[in-house]
């Protein structure tokens, strides 16, 4: 398969991408970003959404940097893997980027990349010629979906490992753009469906991703359902974070991931307070499961799926009280 | 002390039973070797095939004249052009280059442009215009049994007014009275979805038409002579004005080993623009061209006697076969007569129906026709042992075919390693100590196998020999060896090497093999049916040893010793008899060369002696030989989310005598790898008439962090028609693989799957199921609670 044909742009300042990005959108000309490319190119080369502009991140400076406080959007997440700072305080946040895909592609693959990974969907990741075959969907060419039949939303799946570790940490992400810079809560990032998926503007790119200091007393962990040991998303993955206060839970955050079109943040599920047992634990299970929704359009059935969410955060929540 | 010529035990040791690296490693490991793709010839085209969106459809018209008009278009082509029909199997010449009237499957081929570039060509295919009238599609395999109307079959040439393809029926001994009397019955059925090969290098051809009017084309293939015959057939020209060559291949597995209609296609452009043209290939057109293993559904029956010993075997089995013939009908037997091993069967019934449907076409498939069936036998065979009380390794050797027997469908079993193989599995695996006392979620499993050394017979059944090969040497004195042997990556080339340079007491490294090259290469029939070493090995060493004869006595010309006492070591002919007699090798060669120059010989393997029954399908899985194995598997289920995981895997296989143990092992581990991933993780899924995984990332081949720690045991049964006493060991050592992790996953947590893949969310379930019912984790397992009357 060859790549559809568009312009790649190389900034090599944020200013000068900022520059590049605003004459873009002043043409009315869609771009997108890329950094790793190990999500973009793929799905450029299904001709899913390709735009005619690229702009690489690859000769910008900086924005790689791994502190307690700060890692920079360009980071790799095989850097992130590696960490011994991140290892030292964010065991989860380690444990999931060590669970990202292969070797290879963890050694292109950003955070910022994986935080903003596209949906995924059996009816939308395939080539052109297989989804001209069965009828177009509403995330690519087409009208409805084809997961669960309707005009609405899309049901695509959100399949990326940082994001729910990153949520129970309560993370927030800079973004910079033509507008200037900002920064959102990644609990309130992510929302509307499998197309939208989060409150980012076009032109806007993320550039760093602050954890606050208060997570450090946390314990994080972080469990993903997959067919194989590697080269795989996650069908299910659950983060969890853990400070106890004697023998009782402190603060519990509950994430997950490669469920719905979003990763979601679930709070505490109301066991602040509990005893940190089996029997918390079996009530975190139960909370949860009724919490979560699968749908089938990715590997595993829905239900096994939907209850592995809550045997992963049984087992984790056991493992995290030591 | 003299020694005496042909007394093995005074010979020095040689190149055979030596681990041998493969002589093209190092070319391949450090990308030099190549590869179909890699040839670039000047002014080549990039060929591109538009394929049907529809599963069953009528072509009313296709317009090309938009494509034809778009600049950079060299030249395009529909079916109707080329109508004639091939097929791998004489019976089943059921193909066309490109759809003539109808399109079978979503992908089947409808039109073809050459361009200069791949965006010119995928440009050219959207301006092609295909008018099409979809039509029912036959996806269930079921339906294909219904009988419809004509324009309802796939092909004319089907079973009445159905859309069978193929079926066969045979009976030996009173199964229905061993079921009836037997102490211990059950009929079970077992469902296996397609799976593929997966082969790393994605299918590619060139092809040129040059000026003096004569074909060459370079292809990924196994059985290049059969695709030499099929050009003939397709472009209506005599096979002496094709060349077929064959690259280095980047693994077939079954499926680089029909005739392909992309290779027709391919021809048909070149001879339409007279340039060279490429067709390459992208993973989902791989997946299109398939040729995998047939979705099967099998019930079979096992009737048990008294003295615990098989009295009865009765399978029913049917399979599809997808869009086309290919090798189904083989399939179709193979899936009944290939269980009359490594077990004595007193009675034996096989029903066998194969289908067309409205899929990627089914084929053949590395283990062809026996895997499935395989697992559907030992897991009954491992149920019955464990109702009647018997160990299952100790009751498959009580029930194995001696050697030097006839199966009741008349196989002529000659060496037979079987026994051993188990005796020596369950040695190494520690099996006694284990079985039944792992703690619950850890388990051990045992299978057996049986597989052919080649087919006794060739497909097209004419005189010539199945295997030729010659050899030349000049006086450079390197021995080049020509053969079509098809090198698919299981070291078919460094076998050939091998048995010359041990023939002729010479170093690997003075041989050079050249396979490639329809035009300097006598024919060997190809890579299929595990038939290489078995027949080019023989062939090769016919060669080698009047070679042997021509340098000896060029030897005994130089030194006017008798020939009878020289033989060749050491790049030396010496004298067993006198040690001061040393002739060097070049000196003899040298010498015999006089008046004739370049010194040629030939050997050829023919088929073996008449055998076989003289019932209706008596000769689908002659072979001359068979091969036998028997695998100890364990395994250890995630508890929580029931993920299976293999961790060992003691691989005990009878491959006559191991030629060079290197390859046989290495071949055992990639039998493991790829036998695991179909009963672990591999599944062709298909949404209506659409392949749902048509990528190496959704359809699941095992990864590294799955494979085992394999431990290949080698059996030697000194077969006495093979090659040095060998036999195949590119096959076999598959079939066990698959049961005896089912095998070893019962012994784990107590639960039979009778449908492929076992993933984790059918064990997670059987467990919630457990602990629902208050058996979870409580040894020992019983078997007897889902059994169902064999009658």
């Amino acid at each position: 398969m060859i790549l559809p044909t568009f312009e790649l742009h190389h900034p090599t300042t944020i200013t000068e991408l900022v520059e590049i990005a605003r004459d873009l959108t002043a043409q009315g000309e869609a771009f997108d970003y890329m950094a790793g490319g190990t999500d973009v190119l793929p799905n450029y080369k299904n001709r899913l959404n390709p735009r005619p502009h690229v702009i690489s991140l690859a000769r910008l400076a900086g924005l790689d940097e791994i502190g307690v406080d700060r890692i920079g959007a360009r980071a790799l997440v095989d850097d992130l893997a590696r960490s011994s700072v991140l290892s030292e305080h964010y065991p989860g946040l380690v444990e999931a980027a060590r669970s990202v895909s292969s070797p290879p592609l963890r050694n292109l693959g950003t955070i910022g990349g994986n935080l903003l990974l596209d949906t995924r969907c059996w009816y939308f990741n395939q080539s052109e010629f297989w989804r001209e075959s069965k009828g177009y969907c509403m995330k690519a060419d087409g009208d409805v979906c084809l997961v669960v039949p309707q005009k609405e939303i899309c049901y695509a799946t959100y399949s990326g490992d940082l994001a729910p570790v990153l949520l129970v940490l309560d993370a927030r992400v800079t973004l910079v753009g033509p507008d200037g810079e900002r920064t959102v809560p990644l609990r309130e990032f992510y929302a509307f469906d499998g197309i939208t998926r989060f409150l980012k503007g076009p032109a806007e790119l993320l550039t760093a991703v602050d954890i606050p200091s208060s997570s450090r007393e946390l314990r994080t962990g972080y469990r993903k359902l997959r067919m194989r040991d590697t080269i795989e998303y996650p069908v299910a993955g659950v983060a969890l974070a853990l400070h106890t206060d004697g023998d009782k839970v402190g603060r519990l955050e509950v994430a997950v991931t490669g469920t719905e079109a979003i990763p979601l943040w679930y709070g505490d599920l109301d066991l602040t307070g509990q005893p940190a047992t089996p029997a918390t634990a079996e009530a975190l299970q139960e909370a949860l499961v009724d919490r979560v929704t699968c749908y089938r359009n990715v590997p595993f059935p829905p239900g096994y799926r939907k209850a592995m969410t809550g045997e992963y955060a049984r087992e984790l929540f056991s493992a995290l009280v030591g | 002390m003299a020694r005496h010529p042909h007394d093995p035990k005074n010979q020095k040791q040689g190149l055979i039973g030596q681990p041998v690296p493969l002589i093209d490693a190092r070319r391949k490991s450090t990308g030099q070797a190549v590869y179909t793709d890699d040839i670039k010839l000047p002014g080549m085209l990039v060929g591109k095939i538009l394929r049907s969106p529809h599963p069953h459809a009528m072509i009313r018209s296709i317009d090309t004249r938009a494509a034809e008009a778009l600049p950079g278009v060299h030249a395009v082509l529909t079916g109707q052009e080329a109508p004639n029909r091939f097929g791998v199997l004489p019976v089943s010449q059921d193909e066309t280059a490109l759809a003539v009237d109808r399109v079978r499957f979503v992908g089947d081929g409808v039109a073809a442009v050459a361009a200069d570039d791949e965006a010119t060509a995928l440009e050219a295919l959207s301006l092609i215009n295909v008018d099409y009238e979809p039509i029912r599609a036959f996806l269930k395999i079921e339906e294909s049994l219904e009988e419809v109307p004509d324009e309802l079959k796939l092909h004319t040439k089907t079973v009445g007014n159905t859309n069978i393809h193929k079926q066969v029926q045979q009976d030996f001994g009173d199964v229905d009275g061993a079921i009836d009397a037997a102490k211990w019955s059950k009929r079970q059925r077992f469902l296996f979805p397609g799976v593929t090969h997966a082969f790393t290098e994605p299918l590619c051809t060139i092809a040129h038409w040059n000026a003096d009017d004569r074909l060459t084309i370079w292809s990924a293939q196994q059985v290049p002579h059969y695709l030499h015959r099929a050009l003939a057939t397709v472009l209506e020209i005599p096979m002496h004005r094709i060349r077929v060559v064959r690259p280095t291949v980047g693994g077939g597995f079954g499926g680089k080993s029909d005739p392909f209609p992309h290779e027709m296609v391919c021809a048909l452009l070149t001879r339409k623009c007279r340039r060279p043209v490429r067709i390459l290939f992208d993973r989902e057109e791989v997946f299109y061209n398939n040729h995998g293993r047939h979705p099967s559904k099998i019930e079979i029956a096992l009737a048990i006697d008294a003295d615990h010993k098989i009295s009865g075997l009765d399978i029913d089995a049917l399979i599809d076969g997808g869009a086309w013939g290919s090798f189904g009908v083989v399939t179709t037997y193979y899936n009944g007569v290939l269980a009359n091993g490594p077990y004595r069967l007193p009675s034996f019934r096989y029903r066998g129906r194969r289908v067309y449907s409205n899929r990627p076409p089914s084929g053949a498939m590395r283990g062809h026709g026996a895997v499935n069936t395989r697992f559907a036998y030992e897991i009954l065979l491992d149920e019955a042992a464990h109702d009647l009380g018997e160990d299952p390794a100790d009751f498959r050797i009580k029930n194995a075919l001696s050697s030097y027997t006839k199966t009741i469908n008349e196989f002529r079993i000659t060496t037979n390693g079987i026994v051993e193989c188990i005796e020596r599995a369950c040695d190494a695996s520690g099996w006694k100590d284990k079985k039944g006392k792992l703690p619950f979620g850890e388990g051990i499993g045992i299978a057996g196998g049986f597989y052919i050394s080649g087919s006794a017979l060739p497909i097209w059944w004419d005189d010539i020999p199945q295997s030729t090969v010659h050899l030349k040497i000049d006086y450079d004195g390197g021995v080049t060896i020509h053969s079509l042997a098809a090198e698919i990556g299981q070291g078919s080339d460094t076998m050939l090497a091998q048995i010359t340079a041990d023939v002729l007491g010479l170093s690997i490294d003075f041989c050079r093999v050249l396979t490639e090259d329809s035009d300097t290469a006598p024919i060997d029939l190809g890579s299929y049916s595990s038939r290489v070493t078995f027949m080019a090995g023989n062939a090769v060493r016919r060669a080698a040893e009047d070679m042997r004869r021509r340098i000896i006595q060029g030897a005994a010309d130089v030194s006017g010793y008798p020939t009878e006492l020289l033989v060749m070591e050491d790049e030396h002919v010496v004298s067993v008899a006198d040690p001061n007699v040393r002739i060097p090798y070049l000196n003899a060669v040298r010498r015999a060369m006089k008046d004739v120059g370049a010194l040629v010989t030939t050997g050829c393997y023919s088929s073996a002696p008449p055998m076989g029954g003289k019932h209706k399908g008596a000769a689908a899985g002659l072979s001359p030989t068979y091969s036998f194995q028997a695998f100890v598997v364990q395994t250890k289920v995630d508890l929580l989310s029931g993920k299976p995981r293999v961790t060992e895997v003691w691989a005990a296989h009878d491959c006559g005598r191991a030629l060079n143990p290197l390859a046989v092992e290495a071949q055992i581990e990639g039998c493991v790898h790829m036998g695991l991933g179909q009963v672990l993780c591999e599944t062709m899924d298909y949404h209506k008439g659409n392949l749902e995984n048509p990528n190496l990332l959704d359809y699941r081949t095992l990864s590294p962090s799955e494979t085992p720690n394999i431990h290949p045991i080698l059996v030697e049964t000194l077969d006495p028609e093979g090659p040095y006493g060998a036999k195949e060991c590119g096959e076999g050592p598959l079939l066990p693989v698959l049961p005896a992790t089912a095998n070893a996953i019962w012994d784990a947590i107590g639960e039979r799957f009778y449908v492929l893949p076992i993933t984790a969310d059918k064990i997670y379930r059987a467990l919630l199921k457990q602990k629902k019912q208050g058996r979870y984790g409580k040894r020992p397992f019983s078997d007897q609670s889902e059994k169902s009357p064999a009658r």
